[in-house]
């Protein structure tokens, strides 16, 4: 796949959005989280290579903007035992590269590397993998109608993965 | 210490047991030895070995075993291990051969596991080696069987035939697969695995523990309420608002739906009715179920609504869902719970993604349930390092379950699926060796 080479200012639109993204997750603040997506949009992590499909295979996540709006109260619920613990993590997000755009409506796909340290009740767990960001322009910056995210290790045995990578 | 059978049966009493059954890592082991070599253990379903050569790798207590199907269609379940060095010959999840052959010195193997080349054989010639003997190949379990596509193993050679071990237990997974129009389910869309950091006990003990949810549960129950209530009412349908908020349902609904004990620690809860009673049915599968079965039986089939089942100690399922979770000790804090998903032959596509949407809502790593679960099992592996007590108690309902020919029934929130376990637990640890 060939990188759409665009505009400077356009790649650092994209980045920014990427970057805040990524920030928001490490805090991690949901209730903002979630307004970086369109009404209709979607968060998926499936558990094999090339996953086609949410539906007809299983996956570790795939949320939709109700099932986001459902996660963001149940992380903040005061009796959910495995929220007792704080949970932290910092994303370093790199390789970013356009692979798709519309000239015409300035929507694209975006591909980047990132490696996720979370830290959860004493233990530090590194997640690492590519993301898929599909975004749509709205107005002067983008909003993100899917991000898919692919664990390296998405058919290991994993633990609990307490918040969106 | 070294446990004698007096130490272990005392482990052990009618409303208690001790806390060493989680913490002790001998306990373990002993397990291992006496309930995971001894009990009919779950492998696979044959439908992921769906053709000659086709394999599957998996753990038998600690052993690599590999379930596999020959030219002739049969299904085997051998040790993963090389007859010359002991080599792990198959070390992928899965995939098809023609036959198999070790990386090492490359003997090479039917697929039923017969030893049947060794490179330059000459040097054997006269060492008292002979490649027909049994021990060269790659052994078979003692014992495999199926039922209905289910395989099971185990090393005891003396252990009752699967049916009879499988008892009343069976009529959950015969309605498992009746629920097919085609009488059959078939294993799709991929794999959970999920490492819990816990004892592989407390993980049976909480599925059919109906005093949990509405306190464990709580939190999604009121964020999925809590959000959903707020959407217009014109809402297109969603199957997480018939999935989620049952969970949150009251004492009296789980002391309604009963639970139902069997010989050798299987148990169920629900019949008549369960927390999945109340999914609605597309119609599509209904008009397929009809024209398969008529419309009376298949209000029978559709009306037996169990939660959880557990054929002790190694697979759990749910019927009324199609999924399954396979257990995996790895020691004595930690282990592995599978689960897989199943297709109903001659189903609508609906129905697959149903179960694959509560498999990912209830019991993936990323969900909003089975994380609350597990970590209630790790405060438990956590706080009976305490020696405040080396007891854990299981009186509820003491005395008061119905006991019947071949079965004992109680209320749904009785710890009758607790003392189900442990009294196969102390037959398993402390009859005689085979």
């Amino acid at each position: 796949m060939s990188t759409v080479v665009t505009s400077n200012e356009v790649i650092r639109d994209i980045e920014q959005l990427l970057y805040q993204e990524a920030s928001l997750l490490d805090r991690p603040d949901l209730d903002r989280w979630i307004e970086l997506y369109t009404e209709d949009g979607t968060y998926w992590m499936p558990t094999i290579e090339d996953q086609e499909d949410p539906l007809n295979h299983i996956s570790l996540f795939y949320d939709d903007r109700v099932m986001m709006e459902v996660r963001r109260r149940y992380f903040v619920h005061p009796r959910a035992a495995s929220k007792d613990y704080k949970v932290r993590s910092s994303h370093i997000i790199s390789n970013i590269q356009i692979t798709e755009m519309d000239d015409k409506t300035g929507n694209c796909t975006v591909t980047s590397n990132f490696h996720c340290f979370m830290y959860y009740r004493d233990k530090q767990t590194p997640y690492a993998g590519r993301y898929t960001h599909e975004l749509v322009r709205d107005g002067d910056s983008y909003k993100i109608h899917h991000k898919r995210v692919d664990l390296i290790n998405c058919d290991a045995v994993l633990n609990t993965i307490n918040i969106y990578i | 210490m070294s446990y004698s059978t007096k130490d272990i049966e005392e482990l052990v009493q009618p409303t208690r047991y001790h806390r060493n059954v989680y913490t002790d890592p001998e306990i373990f082991d002993l397990e291992m030895e006496r309930i995971w070599a001894r009990s009919w253990i779950y492998i696979g379903h044959e439908s992921q070995v769906p053709e000659p050569g086709s394999y599957m790798t998996m753990n038998y207590g600690k052993m690599p075993v590999v379930m596999v199907r020959d030219k002739n269609n049969d299904v085997h379940v051998l040790h993963n291990r090389c007859g010359h060095k002991g080599t792990k010959v198959v070390d992928t999840p899965c995939g098809k051969i023609s036959g198999f052959r070790c990386c090492y010195h490359g003997w090479t193997y039917r697929l039923d596991g017969k030893l049947l080349g060794v490179p330059h054989l000459k040097g054997y010639e006269g060492t008292g080696f002979d490649k027909d003997d049994p021990q060269y190949s790659m052994q078979k379990l003692a014992r495999y069987d199926s039922y209905r596509g289910f395989v099971f193993a185990t090393m005891d050679a003396s252990a009752p035939d699967l049916k009879t071990w499988m008892g009343g237990a069976a009529d959950v997974m015969d309605n498992l697969c009746d629920r097919a129009p085609e009488g059959e389910v078939e294993a799709a869309g991929g794999v959970l695995r999920y490492e819990h950091d816990c004892n592989w006990k407390p993980f049976l003990e909480n599925l059919n523990d109906a005093m949990h949810p509405m306190i464990v549960h709580r939190s999604v129950v009121d964020a999925a309420n809590d959000y959903m209530s707020t959407l217009p009412e014109d809402s297109p349908h969603r199957d997480e608002a018939e999935i989620l908020p049952p969970f949150g349902q009251s004492y009296e609904y789980m002391e309604e739906m009963g639970i139902t004990g069997f010989k050798y620690g299987h148990h169920y809860n629900g019949g008549k009715t369960s927390i999945h009673a109340d999914y609605s049915v597309d119609p599509e599968y209904e008009a397929a179920m009809i024209k398969a079965y008529g419309k009376e039986r298949m209000q029978e089939i559709l009306s037996f609504n169990t939660h959880n089942t557990l054929y002790y100690p190694s697979l759990t399922i749910k019927s009324a869902v199609q999924n399954i979770r396979v257990v995996r000790p790895i020691s004595y804090n930690k282990t592995i719970i599978e689960t897989f998903s199943f297709r109903l032959k001659g189903a609508p596509d609906s129905m697959l993604q149903r179960t694959l949407l509560y498999s990912r809502l209830i019991n993936s790593n990323g969900s909003m349930v089975g994380p609350d679960d597990q970590t209630v099992y790790f405060r438990i592996q956590e706080g009976l390092k305490s020696t405040a007590s080396d007891w854990i108690e299981m009186h509820r309902n003491f005395g008061r379950d119905e006991v019947l020919d071949d079965r004992t029934v109680g209320k749904g929130t009785s710890d009758l699926d607790v003392r189900t376990q442990y009294s196969a637990w102390k037959e398993y640890m402390t009859a005689a060796g085979p």
